[in-house]
Parts: structure tokens; C-alpha cells; sequence
């Protein structure tokens, strides 16, 4: 009899908590939108099981010796895997269009004001005594606004991993959100005939450009931010790795088998962070509503800028590439595509729009890179 | 930290990031620029790098790949010659 007592004191309806009830049900729920929804199926797949697995009663897989923790403190707490995930982002860019018109960094620049903005809206939060933000939290926060999943994971894990869980959903959520949030805000912010307004055909640009860039991007980082090294740096190396074109077998791994195998095992080890005591907190729901206003923020500055740009030179730059300056690639490049198209069918914006994009990851990495420094200091 | 300290920090944070971005990205303009015509003007001399890439480290092996190459095309020369050489005669 006290064997069967035994049994049924670790079953989990005997143990099983309310809030890891709900924390299974929300990890269901991201397990839903991304198979049925498609939304960032490659992340949310993983990070909705490990949620799920992370709050089996009495499993402990997320805490001492459980598997996801060893995930988590292998890879995310040593800032491991977002940079391995960045290499192979960098191996995935071509530069070709921002090098083709190094002007559109100027987009890249002034989408991330949204990063900034809403570190201060956390911070004027934490001010009125809504939430209990700290300066680190504010800035982990804000990185969301950066659209970039391993950023705002790299820069969370390094400031605020307690928040680490909700800033990571809601930095692929939004991700996945790009086509629904952007739309609204470009048309606001653009009349028709700026939508129309048709882009000079790029210039060729050739191998030798594409080869010495990534160098010089290093170079510059090297000098005057260090802090953002970790991040550009691998960067930079997975980038001249495809076009240096005699390592294609590196390069191959880095952007396919290396980046999806790190892909499971960061989802996962994110999962871990969903645990029902660390999200299930007004906190999470402020960080949401924060990250989509970053989103917000950067979208419109990059639409300000790119109307301000087109003022000030000579060729013409249709407003709508400045929304692709919140990072989000390929997403926000293709949301401004669809939205030229749609005011002039033989308007296509894709190859414009991919230089302000790839800027936007080079900005929020440089932004991210400050708020280590500042905050870290 | 009260918090009116943190106001300050965020709106410092806010200023010196905004900031720094800027100039980062615009340096990085005006590299880019600089490099862009730089190699531009070099490679009119000298002409640009093949798409595909430089030659990979398997060239080491090509040129000998290439003597065979010429060795084959001298055997195909030999036979073309004689035989035209051959018609030639014939022809007489």
C-alpha cells in the first residue's frame, strides 16, 4: 500500500501546480501557432516543447541536473549558441545590395531608435512604480525592438536572463508578426506617390567588394566597439566564409547543418526559461506590450528616415525600404515588396529593401554591443 | 539606484546609444564608399574576380589535370595532321 501511496504522490495530478497547468497550456498554445499558423515554426516548435517539458511536475528537466538546464547553462548562459546562430546568419547575407548603395545604413541606423525608446518607456514604467524594472532589464527589454532572435537572446542572457523566456517569445512572436504589424504603420506614415516612387536599378557589385567588406566591418568594430565583437565578429566570419568561395564546405555546414542543429537546442533551452514561477508575472505581459511598441518605433523611424534621405540626396529612395531597417530578414524586406507592389504593380522593392534589412542587423548588433557596454559596466 | 537616478541613466542611455549607432553607421558609409571606389578603380586594371570565386586550393592539382589535358590535345593534333596530311598525298 505504501508503494501505491508512492506511485501516486509523483504522478502529476498529484503534484502538478496551476501555474504550470497554464504554463503547459501556453506552450501548447506556441506549439499551435507554429504548426498551424506558421509562425517561425523553426524557433517556436522547440520553444514551445522544451515550455511543455520544462513544466512536467517532478521531472525537474528544467532545473540541477535536468537535461534542458544543461542546455541552457552550456549554451545560452555562455552566450554560445545566439553567436554560432549569428555566424550562420552572416554566412546566409549578401551584402551585395547595401554595398551597392552604403547609404540605406543610414536605415538600419534609425530603425533602431525603436531599441531606445523603449528603454526608456520601461525605464518611465519603473519610474511611476507600474513595474520593477532595472536599467538592465529596461535595456534587455528594448533589444526587441532590434527584430533579431539572437540578439535580443545573446543580449538577454547577458543583462536580464530572469526576463530571458518572455523576451525571447516575444522577439520570434513579433518576428513572425512583421507582415501584420508593419503594413498599417508604413501606409500611415507615406502618401501614395512617395509609395510609387520607383528606385535607380543597383550597380554590379563585384567579389572583390564582397570579400573585403565583412573585413572592414570587423575592422571598424575592432576599433570602436568591442563590446559588439562577440556578435559582429561572427558575423563577419560566417559572412567571409560564403564569399571567399574556397571554404564552400564550411560555409555549406555553417549555413545548413550547423545553424539547424544549434536552432533545436537554443529552442530548447529557451523552453527551459518558460518555467510557470518566472513567467507567468504581470512582468511578461509588460515586456510584451513593450516589444511590440519597439517594433512600432523602429518601423516608423525607418520610414522618417528614409523620407528625410530622400530630401537630402539626389536619388530618389522610396519610403517604404526604411521599414526593412528593423532587422527581421528576410520578412520586413518582403512586407515593403508587397506593399510597393500593391501601390504600383511594376514597382519591385525586394533587392532595395534587402540593404536597409541586412543594416538593420549591423545596427542592432552595434546597439546591442552599447548596451553591454553601458549596462554591463 | 532611486529612481530618478534611473530616469537620468535611461535618457543618458538613450542619448549615447541613438548617438553611437549613428556615428558607427556612418563611418561605416564612408568606408564602405571609400573601399567601393577604391576596388573599383583597382579592378579596371586589373580586372574583377571570377563569380564563382578564386581558383580553391585544388588548383595544385589542375595544372598537372591540364598537362594530361595538353598531352590529349597534342595525341588529337598528331592524328588530325597525319590524316590531313595523309588525304593530302592521296589526293596527288
Amino acid at each position: 500500500m505504501d508503494k501505491l501511496l508512492h506511485l501516486w504522490q509523483v504522478t502529476g495530478f498529484n503534484q502538478m501546480t496551476p501555474g504550470q497547468g497554464v504554463m503547459i497550456l501556453i506552450g501548447m498554445l506556441l506549439l499551435y501557432l507554429a504548426i498551424k499558423k506558421n509562425f517561425e515554426p523553426l524557433l517556436l516548435v522547440p520553444i514551445g516543447f522544451g515550455g511543455v517539458l520544462a513544466n512536467i511536475p517532478g521531472a525537474g528537466l528544467a532545473e540541477g541536473n535536468g537535461i534542458l538546464h544543461i542546455f541552457y547553462s552550456v549554451g545560452i548562459e555562455s552566450g554560445a549558441f545566439p553567436l554560432i546562430i549569428f555566424m550562420g546568419v552572416g554566412a546566409m547575407t549578401d551584402f551585395g545590395p547595401l554595398l551597392a548603395n552604403p547609404k540605406t545604413l543610414f536605415l538600419g541606423a534609425a530603425a533602431q531608435f525603436g531599441i531606445f525608446a523603449t528603454l526608456m518607456g520601461a525605464v518611465v514604467l519603473a519610474h511611476f512604480g507600474i513595474f520593477d524594472f532595472s536599467l538592465a532589464d529596461a535595456a534587455a527589454i528594448g533589444i526587441i525592438g532590434g527584430a533579431d532572435g539572437p540578439t535580443s537572446i545573446y543580449v538577454a542572457s547577458k543583462l536580464a536572463p530572469d526576463l530571458l523566456g518572455a523576451i525571447a517569445v516575444a522577439s520570434y512572436s513579433y518576428m513572425a508578426l512583421v507582415p501584420l504589424i508593419q503594413p498599417p504603420i508604413m501606409r500611415a506614415l507615406t502618401t501614395e506617390s512617395e509609395r510609387k516612387i520607383k528606385m535607380v536599378q543597383q550597380r554590379h557589385v563585384s567579389t572583390r567588394e564582397k570579400i573585403v567588406f565583412p573585413l572592414l566591418l570587423l575592422i571598424l568594430v575592432a576599433f570602436l566597439l568591442p563590446d559588439a565583437a562577440p556578435l559582429l565578429g561572427m558575423f563577419c566570419f560566417g559572412n567571409l566564409m560564403k564569399e571567399c568561395a574556397v571554404v564552400d564546405r564550411l560555409s555549406n555546414t555553417t549555413q545548413n547543418s550547423l545553424i539547424n542543429t544549434v536552432t533545436i537546442f537554443l529552442g530548447l533551452a529557451v523552453g527551459s526559461k518558460l518555467s510557470a514561477d518566472k513567467f507567468l508575472d504581470l512582468t511578461t505581459l509588460g515586456i510584451l506590450v513593450l516589444g511590440m511598441a519597439a517594433f512600432a518605433i523602429g518601423t516608423a523611424s525607418g520610414v522618417i528616415m528614409a523620407k528625410i534621405l530622400n530630401k537630402l540626396i539626389k536619388e530618389p529612395i522610396n519610403p517604404l525600404i526604411g521599414s526593412a531597417g528593423v532587422s527581421a530578414v528576410p520578412m520586413a524586406a518582403r512586407v515593403t515588396n508587397k506593399l510597393g507592389l500593391e501601390s504600383d504593380p511594376h514597382n519591385f522593392l525586394l533587392m532595395h529593401a534587402m540593404g536597409p534589412n541586412v543594416a538593420g542587423v549591423i545596427g542592432s548588433a552595434v546597439a546591442a554591443g552599447i548596451l553591454i557596454n553601458y549596462v554591463g559596466a | 539606484m532611486s529612481a530618478s537616478n534611473l530616469m537620468t541613466e535611461g535618457l543618458n542611455l538613450m542619448l549615447i546609444g541613438m548617438g553611437f549607432v549613428f556615428i558607427f553607421l556612418t563611418l561605416l558609409v564612408l568606408a564602405t564608399t571609400l573601399m567601393s571606389r577604391i576596388i573599383t578603380s583597382y579592378e579596371k586594371n586589373v580586372g574583377v574576380l571570377p563569380e564563382e570565386g578564386v581558383s580553391s586550393p585544388t588548383a595544385v592539382i589542375s595544372p598537372a589535370m591540364n598537362q594530361s589535358q595538353h598531352a590529349n590535345d597534342d595525341k588529337n593534333l598528331i592524328t588530325v595532321l597525319s590524316a590531313a596530311i595523309h588525304k593530302f598525298r592521296s589526293g596527288k
